[in-house]
């Protein structure tokens, strides 16, 4: 704290006065950084031979790099636009390095010292170099100088400290999320930043122009000249990229792009690498938040995100971005590199976005993990019994569960639905859940009635399809594409202005995946509509504690985290999980995975159903007939159980306690 | 080895049935078709032998216009070569006039081996494959779980009754008829769907129905729809009225 | 002879059910359309009776031993030719599909196959068969002259009582058939070895789920299961306490069945286990939550306490056994 202290009264300016501070130190603290003087003219070509091999290594390391991703496939769909949103991603996650922070404060915050110090010592070091050359431009007595220079050493102390714990996090504390392997690069290069601060500091309390000084500049010059060359082929590279990257990422989250032309079909092989796939391949400063933070990772699955990104690296390394070996291990049995970005680790994700949401340096690899996909499914590599099962179920019967179109009907007719006839406000989207599945046609019927208590008007279509969502996060763009034109064509001739729907998988599908093939009409999630007509709602005289979980499609896709909170907050006592909103963990179903055979290692739900019931509350909350089955199933296997019920439910029940002139 | 699979295009197999004004048939204007499952596991057994010998795969379909999309189903999974069978007049056809029309497509391409479905979801008759060996004078086999190629013809799996199987070995040409889920079917890509667009489809004309052997005369609801029928009693009435079902309706005792 | 001819299937000497259920759609048929109505049995020696028929053709020749479809139909072509019946049937057998449509085309007929059921109609009797699984019903009728080739689907007519009485006069026939006639050779039939448990090719299910409590209780479902000669299976709750193994477990992350009977105890009915057994033939439910959904799927249905209903039933089906 003292030397925090001292340093940060130097800052404030009052370093002006040295006697005050030597008092304290009991150094000779000149109070003004030393600088060497008289540098020979073999010392500036030295210096200038040094500068030209350093950058030299550094871009005869770089190029190859940004050859490979220059030379990655087009983004077809990639805009600048909108590009508000980019300057603002840049500047929180970037320059206040928001989401490193945010996700793990200490070694967060750690981090942004460091940032913030390069930052500040960007003009220190572009002078130090200057000075080399006898063309200081920033003089250490004069007011500007003190200030800056000032200014700059409370930065390299915090630097200092923080990469010496950075350190020893890294190499004692040793987080398996950083990997197994001891990285000594990271190691060295952590050394030599903590030899440029020690360095830049000890210039204060050297006298100017003797020897001493002029051997810590160039201590302090050779460290820096040794660090860049190391940049290229380290995670440091990030350093570089990742703010271009942060800038760059395609808009939407998790948004999968749309295929281009007759012969994509998905990441097949090198060619179909794009650019923006390369450069955040290159950005990974593998921190391993994404896999921290992965359900398939947490309960012993193959999926490693981290590794995924890592394995696109090493391939772009090995076969560069025009190659067409196969992406994936397990099509390329003769190689040995990338071995991690195997198709059964991309059949593991639940798509359900925390590893893109955690990324920060704007790595997006939902649509990574699903282009991997699409590559093995639209080719047809992908063998997979439940797979085609339900494909097959989505060609033949248009819904994910594989019964026949009639079950629908009979259940439209017997709840009493209305036929939506363009007469009706909202069009009610059942989805398959809904449609099929006896808990979700009960979460439509109690929705239905909330609806009628609020006299709003609404129809259910006549014919319904699965909006193909599984189809899509598993790869499979035709029956993607002939579920998505099924359903616009539906609504259009049913002149639908407005739909609801009780399942987040397919209003975030309606509204964002189908944008490929036409313009759905507006849709919104049950919650949303509740959470407007929350004042018209019954408020329960119910001190039940009902714990929410946040479904990753409503969540962190559609960013709608008040509105379920609001109903369950009528209902009953909210209580929060440990691991809520945008930290909210999967509940294994998403992806298409629902569908899918048995799971290895740990179940995602159970795990996730054991944190609810973990909470005491009475009741689990839920806003997604997917997550609500799945829980369903886990929560049978536990003695004491909360009861289960969706927001609409919740809702529900307090209209028949409360009683209304509605129904 | 050049491998035909004839398929038939059928409605939906959830599909909403209606009967037509005139009785004869259903109400055709609101139906989706697919294709006939057991003819998919047909092809499916086509593209295997094929992947696995080599060869050729024809696949062949009469119908309307709308079994084109049938056929290019059929190319998308892996089928060489399509024959559209037109003829708008399935309905005018008894079996034999199916097989008839079949029989004279089908010459010319000569195949050493014709799959077919054994039995068709929507007139179930299961005979058209039968009678199509018969026109063609060559063997058949029906039922088939598994087709082997051996070095004088063909070795299959017939399925018998009550878990019962059955080598049977035959020369070629021969024709078989194929149970479902002896295989496991494989789901259409994009990428077939793209490469199916280069593929030919050759048109033939269907000659003229002649006269019917036999007729259907009108198609209605059937009285009885499925519902359930709950027994209740003492757990002994209950027990003696479930061993009634298992003995007179079920029939498994 | 006008009249009908019932073409029987025997195995080993045995007739089967399905035969006597043709012999009684024959009787039937005879009485619509007058004349007798007679049996043909087809065998390599002979030495074989049945009763209540005019008469019994048996078609007697050594490469009759094994069935072959280019056998059965050269030799019941000259007996047909011989005979003239005005109508041919026969049980809706997996061997019948094999050769009858072949022999139809012979005499340039179409056999009307599968019928659940005739009547009269304006000309000459009306069958009945099942459209689109059953959907809809649909009459058929003869439209050409000459013999008329039909077969019946199992169950749909009684065969209590057929095949008794007076044994029928026996007629042999000894047909023409030559070995390079018959182009397919069939090898011995064979079961399946029954090392794993293949629940989709079972015949009857029981199934069991969390309404059995605990895992005690398995043993009074296997007694029923073993009662009633069928595999015992389960929902996933069951297999994943590990009651039973998860090979047993139907649904979709397990097997997918449809046997001709799904008996389901205590089984909700969630749409996971849904799925694998819709394609039962016959669903029967016992469970004691009225409004569970196994009931939509259900063709009888019992509401109450299993482990009252299950020893009953248990007991019934043995008494019923003998």
């Amino acid at each position: 704290m003292l030397d925090v202290s001292v340093v940060a009264s130097a800052a404030m300016g009052m370093a002006a006065r040295p006697g005050t501070l030597a008092v304290f130190t009991g150094l000779h603290l000149s109070g003004t950084l030393a600088e060497p003087a008289g540098f020979t003219g073999i010392e500036i070509g030295l210096l200038v031979a040094c500068v030209l091999a350093s950058g030299g290594l550094f871009f005869w390391r770089f190029a190859p790099i940004l050859r490979n991703i220059f030379r990655s496939k087009k983004d077809n769909d990639f805009t600048l636009h909108p590009l508000g949103r980019r300057v603002w991603d840049f500047f929180w996650e970037v320059l206040c390095q928001a989401k490193v922070i945010r996700q793990r404060p200490l070694p967060g915050i750690a981090h942004a010292f460091v940032f913030w110090g390069f930052l500040a010592f960007a003009l220190v070091s572009l002078n130090h170099f200057a000075n080399g050359m006898r063309l200081g431009f920033l003089a250490p007595d004069g007011s500007v100088g003190r200030f800056y220079f000032g200014f700059a050493a409370v930065w390299a102390l915090l630097v200092a400290v923080s990469i010496a714990g950075l350190f020893v996090r890294r190499f004692f504390v040793r987080p398996i999320w950083l990997g197994t392997k001891v990285s000594y690069e990271s190691g060295f290069i952590a050394f030599l930043i903590f030899t440029l601060m020690v360095t830049y500091l000890a210039a204060f309390f050297v006298e100017d122009g003797g020897a001493a000084v002029k051997s810590l500049w160039w201590t302090h010059t050779l460290a820096l000249l040794m660090f860049l060359p190391l940049i290229p082929h380290t995670k440091h590279l990030h350093l570089v990229l990742s703010p271009l990257t942060v800038f760059l990422k395609r808009d939407g989250f998790s948004k999968i792009p749309p295929l281009s032309g007759d012969e994509d079909f998905g990441l097949v092989a090198g060619k179909d690498i794009t650019q923006l796939i390369s450069l955040q391949a290159y950005s990974c400063v593998e921190c391993g938040r994404c896999t921290e933070h992965c359900p398939a990772s947490i309960t012993g699955k193959v999926l490693n995100p981290k590794e995924i990104i890592l394995g696109m690296r090493s391939y772009l390394n090995e076969l560069g971005p025009a190659s067409e070996v196969a992406l994936l291990a397990e099509a390329r049995p003769e190689t040995t590199f990338g071995t991690t970005m195997s198709m059964e680790a991309a059949f593991e994700c639940t798509t359900c976005g925390s590893c893109e949401y955690q990324c920060p340096v704007g790595i997006q690899h939902v649509p990574i993990l699903v282009g991997l996909r699409r590559g093995a499914t639209n080719t047809g590599a992908w063998e997979d019994t439940y797979g085609t099962k339900l494909f097959l179920a989505l060609e033949k019967n248009g819904n994910a569960l594989g019964l026949s179109s009639s079950e629908r009907d009979k259940f439209v007719t017997k709840t009493g639905l209305p036929i939506f006839d363009g007469t009706q406000e909202y069009c009610l989207w059942l989805g398959c859940m809904g449609g099929y599945d006896p808990k979700g046609r009960e979460i439509i019927a109690d929705f239905a009635r909330v609806m009628d208590y609020l006299g709003t008007t609404f129809g259910v279509l006549k014919k319904e399809k699965c909006t193909g969502d599984p189809a899509r996060r598993l790869g499979n763009d035709l029956v993607f594409q002939t579920m998505a034109e099924f359903g616009l064509k539906a609504l259009e001739t049913a002149k639908v202005q407005k739909i609801v729907a009780i399942c987040p998988h397919c209003v975030r599908t309606i509204s964002n995946d189908w944008r490929e093939y036409g313009i759905a009409p507006e849709i919104e999630h049950h919650s949303e509509f509740m959470a407007r007509h929350k004042d018209r709602l019954p408020k329960q005289q119910s001190d039940e504690s009902i714990v929410y979980h946040d479904p990753c499609y409503l969540g962190r896709y559609r960013d709608v985290y008040e509105e379920p909170r609001e109903i369950v907050a009528l209902a009953g006592t909210l209580v929060e999980a440990p691991r809520s909103r945008e930290k909210s963990f999967c509940c294994g179903a998403g992806g298409g995975l629902a569908f899918l055979g048995e799971e290895t290692g740990e179940r995602v739900s159970h795990v996730r159903a054991a944190e609810l019931a973990g909470t005491g509350a009475q009741v689990v909350g839920t806003a997604c007939p997917f997550c609500n089955t799945m829980f369903r199933d886990a929560l049978s296997e536990m003695e004491t159980k909360p009861q289960l019920l969706d927001i609409a439910q919740l809702t529900a029940r307090a209209i028949t306690t409360v009683g209304s002139g509605a129904l | 080895m050049k491998i035909l699979v004839a398929v038939k295009q059928v409605p939906e197999r959830d599909a909403q049935i209606h009967v037509a004004a005139d009785g004869k048939w259903i109400d055709e204007d609101d139906l989706s078709y697919t294709i006939n499952e057991p003819d998919a596991y047909a092809l499916e057994e086509a593209l295997q032998l094929k992947e696995k010998n080599g060869g050729e795969v024809v696949v062949v379909c009469a119908g309307p216009e709308r079994v084109t999309s049938t056929l290019r189903e059929a190319l998308a999974k892996g089928a060489d070569r399509a024959i559209h069978i037109e003829a708008d007049d399935l309905g005018e056809r008894d079996t034999l006039g199916v097989a008839r029309m079949l029989a004279e497509a089908v010459k010319g391409e000569s195949p050493d081996l014709i799959l077919t479905g054994l039995q068709s979801d929507d007139l179930g008759l299961g005979q058209t494959g039968v009678v199509l060996a018969e026109l063609l004078g060559i063997p058949h086999a029906t039922i088939i779980m598994q087709v082997e190629k051996t070095d004088l013809g063909l070795r299959v799996k017939r399925e018998l009754e009550d878990g019962w199987f059955q080598h049977v070995e035959m020369p070629f040409p021969a024709l078989l008829t194929i149970q479902s889920g002896g295989n496991k079917l494989r789901y259409a890509t994009l990428m077939g769907i793209k490469k199916a667009k280069t593929k030919e489809t050759a048109t033939f004309s269907a000659s003229a129905a002649g006269a019917k052997a036999v007729s259907l005369e009108k198609v209605y609801l059937p009285e009885k729809q499925k519902r359930t029928e709950m027994l209740t009693g003492t757990p002994a009435e209950i027990a003696a009225k479930l061993v009634e079902k298992l003995k007179f309706d079920v029939r498994v005792l | 002879m006008s009249g009908v001819l019932v073409v029987l299937e025997q195995r080993e000497g045995e007739l089967n059910r399905m035969s006597l259920e043709a012999v009684a759609a024959g009787h039937l048929l005879a009485a619509k359309v007058g004349g007798e109505c007679s049996a043909a049995m087809l065998s390599s020696g002979g030495g074989l009776k049945v009763g209540g028929v005019a008469k019994l053709y048996s078609v007697e020749h050594e490469l009759l031993k094994d069935y072959t479809a280019d056998g059965y139909c050269a030799v019941l072509e000259q007996l047909v030719k011989k005979l003239e019946p005005g109508y041919v049937l026969f049980p809706h057998t997996y061997q019948v599909r094999d050769f009858a449509p072949a022999l139809a085309t012979r005499f340039g007929q179409v056999l009307i196959s599968d019928v659940v059921a005739m009547h009269d109609g304006d000309v000459g009797p009306v069958f009945v068969r099942q459209l689109l699984q059953g959907k809809l019903n649909a009459d058929y009728r003869q439209t050409a002259s000459g013999p008329c080739f039909v077969s019946v689907q199992a169950g749909s007519f009684r065969a209590e009582g057929e095949g008794s009485g007076a044994e029928a006069a026996v007629d042999v026939f000894v047909p023409e058939l030559k070995p390079e006639q018959i182009r397919s050779k069939p090898g011995e039939p064979f079961r399946e070895s029954a090392q794993t448990v293949d629940l989709s090719v079972a015949p009857v299910i029981v199934s069991v789920g969390r309404g059995i409590g605990e895992e005690g209780n398995i043993a009074m479902m296997q007694e029923l299961a073993d009662a009633l000669g069928a595999e015992l299976a389960a929902s996933r709750p069951i297999c994943d306490n590990g009651w039973l193994p998860m090979e047993r477990q139907v649904g979709s992350s397990g097997q997918t069945v449809s046997p001709k009977l799904y008996l389901a105890v205590g089984i909700s009915g969630a749409i996971q286990h849904l799925v694998g057994m819709k394609g039962s033939k016959a669903v029967i439910a016992i469970n004691k939550d009225e409004h569970a959904p196994i009931f939509e799927v259900a063709d009888f249905g019992v509401v109450g306490d299993l482990f009252e209903i299950v020893p009953e039933l248990t007991k019934a089906v043995l008494a019923a056994k003998g």
